[in-house]
């Protein structure tokens, strides 16, 4: 296939093309910090901890071909483990009381979330398809039940929930207590992000990762072709419910409560990390961030037209100020799901990554002959997208563990 | 004794109603593949429908068969609409799609009819003292009604399919759709009837529900979940499985309620949880699914 | 242009997406002839058959029986009078063998019934298994079974797909003994694409051979069957 332009990866316009990126992005975020709103960069910090939740959610659903409704169920637990940790409410053995600052709690969610998720993980063995699907969304709402029931309020605060706790930026950051709270959570979730996402990217090349797509693709024949299903399926589900935990960590910490009926507890938040992921787009390295973005500022934006229905573009004509009509909001949302679906299927990764592969195309670089090579590209871990081209030709590799990983990921070449 | 025909009847009652929404659900996920979560919504749509129509003086019978139409061309229209063309490129992305449907219709209600709950009037007799005697035990002709529409719709649905040449075209397509262009049956056509069908069916079931559980928003979404629970118990391509599913849950329900004193009403799902696991490990199909052989 | 065959193709592509499979091929076939397009995996054999049953976007023209029917839908052009015997069966498995016959008389207006039980007839095992799923029958009784579920809206022209795949070879040959006799007793014209060269041009009057979407031979069957480079490409026979 010609295409106008044409470079190898790891070389100097891949570079380029990747400093652009992240270029753009942290411009965006540098000015985010220093520009917006409190109420606007909190709008950020959600979707920023939704885009790490959805990271996790596109390890096991995007990328391993596990259908989970069942995120929001290690998000809760993520959010609950920190705020009983941090309120001292579980009496943790061997360990003083006053370590369980908020930061630890994060990898003490991880842990925890790790486990419930390798758990979790056992009836995919079995299950397939919307079946898995379904169980994993009664655990989400049975989980929910369990935080609610009254003989355990003690420990989850039963119907209540357990509120309250603070949560400062610590001195050295040198950030001024409640102003500041904002800010200390925005880089505080970005940084998670990024190291989440750089994580998950590294998964993704390794030895793991294909093993993921090849169960995602093929089952029988990945497990006739020697991959483990039983670690590969329960290590993932355990890994993208850890990350769905920190996530859940997060928003707890920045919420300052924690109750067992927050929407994003339940169903709610399972469907919404989906929508999410599918949004962005599935087993694309920015997907859930892209995904994330949209789906909390589209639907504010859907929110406030629903509100002052006189101030959108469209609207404007019919409506007088002053009116609102009840539920717009939440039906432009949903047709904007519906057309978006139906225009961007592949999400909005996936998508323009389509139309850029008619543009432009990165090639692996040529196998170097003799002493087995480095895999070429990969010095720096990076978010970028590069390797999971679709259309980078796949030629033989110098020495089999080299093989590029490029065409894994992603199969929605166009059609 | 009496209290538990009375739970007995209750949940039956109640699980009739997931029967219904389960067997729309599967007339669904037979033809399609696809789980619509827009289902409820479209039932909650057509209660208020017949809401409006009841007060505008309509017989409530008539009300609801009127409303079980628009209910029907909703759901079609759905199909052709948002599912087809979006299945072609990418089926993943189709249930976002359905959860777009899901909220837009849901809000929808709201934008029409506001947010304020309303009384739906019973197409049986619902008066204080409208109960007959079983063994002793009080029970109510709409409870006893419902149980019987659902047994209605069952013979219905069953001459459908075995004795018409629609209910085979029905089957051909969920069976194979290659084959069934091949023979002559308008697959498209099909699909369209069969989503229609399973959006009728909602409605009926939303209109049976709302009297007793009075009509608001959010009248479907509990009864969504769990007849999604039923459907996949019984086995996402089983009629008979949604029916038993959907009683079983409904009965279940009943009793968790009732009886366990310790667990009460909240602990439902964890209950669920721990029979789905039950059910499903040893027959990851469901009851009555039939296995997928997966040629490699 | 009719030249008196029933069904007159000229430069017919079809493919998948972008990927061409067929190159703009002619055949025809005449009135009560059976016609065989041999080739091998690849070949486009299966493309062909879905391309003429409407099943696939296509380029070219299709007459038949002097109507243009190049752009026609599946369902048209069952009524017209064409059927096939997909590859691979493609009985209704979960259909009773009564329901898959029935299914396959879905255009015919009016009763079946005579007609199902003319197919009972020369099929007793069908007979004996109406009940049964289509899925539970042997291979050569779904293959029997996906021949009479074509046969029942009476088409003038039968297409068959491979009839001869992961058939044990005494069933195969029972099965072309019923094909022959399909144009023998019944006057029926037949496509048939297949890779088994023998037993198919042993029955065939005309055959074309089809290699990655170009027709580079034709001939009658008994030509083709004395051809050294069929011999050796299809029947294994190294001279």
């Amino acid at each position: 296939m010609n295409v106008p332009l044409r470079f190898t990866k790891g070389s100097w316009q891949n570079w380029a093309g990747r400093l652009v990126l992240f270029g753009g992005v942290g411009l965006f975020m540098y000015r985010a910090v220093n520009e917006w709103s409190r109420s606007g960069l909190g709008l950020l910090v959600d979707a920023m901890i939704i885009a790490i939740a959805v990271t996790g959610l596109n390890l096991i659903t995007g990328y391993t071909g596990q259908l989970s409704l069942g995120h929001a169920a290690f998000f809760a637990i993520g959010a609950f483990t920190s705020a009983t940790l941090v309120t001292g409410k579980i009496w943790t053995p061997f360990l003083d009381d006053n370590i369980w600052t908020p930061g630890w709690t994060l990898l003490a969610s991880a842990v925890v979330c790790f486990l419930v998720g390798m758990v979790v993980g056992i009836p995919a063995l079995r299950l397939k398809g919307i079946y898995l699907a379904l169980v994993t969304l009664v655990f989400t709402e049975a989980v929910r039940a369990i935080f609610k029931y009254d003989e355990f309020s003690g420990v989850t605060g039963g119907a209540t929930g357990i509120k309250g706790f603070n949560y400062l930026p610590p001195s050295w950051t040198g950030l001024d207590g409640r102003a500041d709270l904002v800010t200390w959570f925005f880089y505080l979730t970005l940084a998670i992000l990024v190291v989440v996402s750089i994580l998950s990217a590294g998964l993704i090349r390794s030895r793991i990762g294909r093993a993921m797509v090849a169960v995602r693709d093929n089952e029988t024949a990945a497990a006739v072709m020697g991959v483990n299903l039983f670690t590969t399926k329960t290590l993932v589900f355990g890994l993208s419910g850890a990350i769905a935990g920190v996530a859940g960590s997060l928003y707890a910490l920045k919420l300052t409560l924690v109750e067992a009926d927050v929407p994003l507890f339940g169903l709610f938040g399972s469907v919404t990390l989906l929508v999410a992921l599918v949004v962005g787009g599935a087993a694309q390295n920015w997907g859930p961030f892209v995904g994330a973005m949209f789906y909390v500022f589209v639907n504010d934006y859907a929110r406030s037209v629903g509100e002052d229905p006189s101030s959108s573009l469209l609207l404007g004509w019919f409506v007088d100020s002053g009116t609102t009509i009840n539920g717009l909001g939440g039906v432009t949302f949903g047709v904007m799901l519906i057309l978006f679906a139906r225009f961007v299927p592949f999400g909005a990764v996936g998508t323009m990554r389509m139309w850029r592969s008619k543009v432009v195309q990165v090639v692996p670089r040529p196998p170097i002959p003799a002493a087995a090579a480095p895999e070429a590209g990969a010095a720096a871990p990076t978010l970028e997208q590069g390797h999971n081209d679709p259309d980078a030709t796949t030629q033989p590799a110098a020495s089999f563990g080299n093989a590029d990983s490029s065409s894994l990921g992603d199969d929605e070449d166009a059609s | 004794m009496s209290l538990f025909i009375e739970r007995m009847v209750n949940g039956l009652a109640d699980g009739s109603i997931y029967a219904l929404l389960a067997l729309a659900l599967v007339v669904v996920f037979r033809s399609t593949g696809q789980l619509n979560f827009a289902q409820g919504e479209i039932g909650t749509f057509g209660a208020f429908v017949v809401s409006t129509l009841t007060l505008s003086g309509l017989p409530v019978w008539l009300s609801i068969l009127l409303a079980m139409g628009v209910g029907f061309v909703v759901s079609a229209g759905v199909e052709r609409v948002v599912v087809r063309p979006i299945e072609h490129r990418n089926p993943g992305a189709v249930i976002v799609a359905l959860i777009g449907v899901f909220l837009a219709v849901n809000q929808l209600v709201s934008m029409i009819w506001g947010i304020d709950a309303r009384p739906l009037p019973s197409i049986f007799p619902d008066e204080a003292d409208s109960f007959v005697t079983v063994f002793g035990a009080p029970v109510r002709i709409a409870r006893l009604g419902t149980i019987g529409v659902l047994i209605v719709v069952l013979v219905l649905l069953w001459l459908l399919f075995t004795k018409t040449k629609l209910g085979l075209a029905m089957r051909a397509v969920a069976n194979n759709q290659d084959s069934s262009n091949l023979v002559g049956i308008r697959v498209g056509t099909v699909l369209l009837f069969g989503w229609g069908l399973a959006g009728a069916i909602g409605v009926l079931a939303a209109a049976l529900l709302a009297p007793s559980a009075g009509l608001s928003g959010t009248l479907m979404l509990g009864p969504f979940l769990l007849a999604s629970v039923a459907a996949v118990l019984g086995g996402l391509d089983s009629p008979i499985g949604a029916v038993v599913g959907g009683l079983l849950i409904g009965v279940t329900e009943a009793f968790i309620v009732g009886y366990v004193d310790f667990l009460g009403a909240d602990m439902l799902f964890p209950v669920m949880l721990v029979i789905l696991l039950a059910v499903l490990l040893l027959r990851p199909s469901g009851l009555f699914g039939s296995e997928r052989v997966e040629r490699v | 242009m009719s030249s008196g065959s029933l069904l007159h193709v000229s430069g017919l592509s079809a493919g998948y997406g972008p990927i061409e499979v067929l190159h703009q091929i002619d055949f025809t076939v005449g009135e009560g002839e059976i016609v065989v397009i041999l080739g091998a995996n690849g070949a486009g054999k299966t493309t062909t058959m879905r391309a003429l049953s409407g099943m696939i976007g296509r380029q070219g023209t299709v007459e038949y029986a002097g109507n243009d029917i190049s752009g026609a839908k599946p369902d048209a052009i069952l009524r017209a009078g064409i059927s096939q015997v997909p590859q691979g069966r493609g009985t209704f498995t979960d259909l009773t063998v009564d329901d898959n016959l029935r299914a396959g008389g879905y255009t015919v207006k009016g009763s079946i019934d005579d007609d199902l039980e003319r197919w009972y007839a020369q099929f007793p095992r069908l007979s004996e298994r109406r009940d049964q799923k289509a899925g539970s029958l042997s291979g050569g009784e779904q293959q029997m079974l996906a021949v009479a579920r074509a046969m029942m809206p009476k088409p003038k022209l039968l297409l068959c797909d491979e009839p001869s795949l992961g058939l044990a070879p005494l069933i195969t040959q029972e099965l072309f003994k019923v094909l022959g006799s399909l144009r023998d007793e019944h006057g029926m014209s037949l496509l048939i694409v297949e890779q088994n060269a023998g037993m198919s041009l042993a029955i065939a009057d005309r055959a074309y051979v089809l290699e990655t979407g170009n027709v580079v031979a034709t001939g009658t069957g008994a030509e083709l069957l004395a051809d050294d480079t069929i011999k050796e490409a299809y029947l294994g026979v190294v001279n």
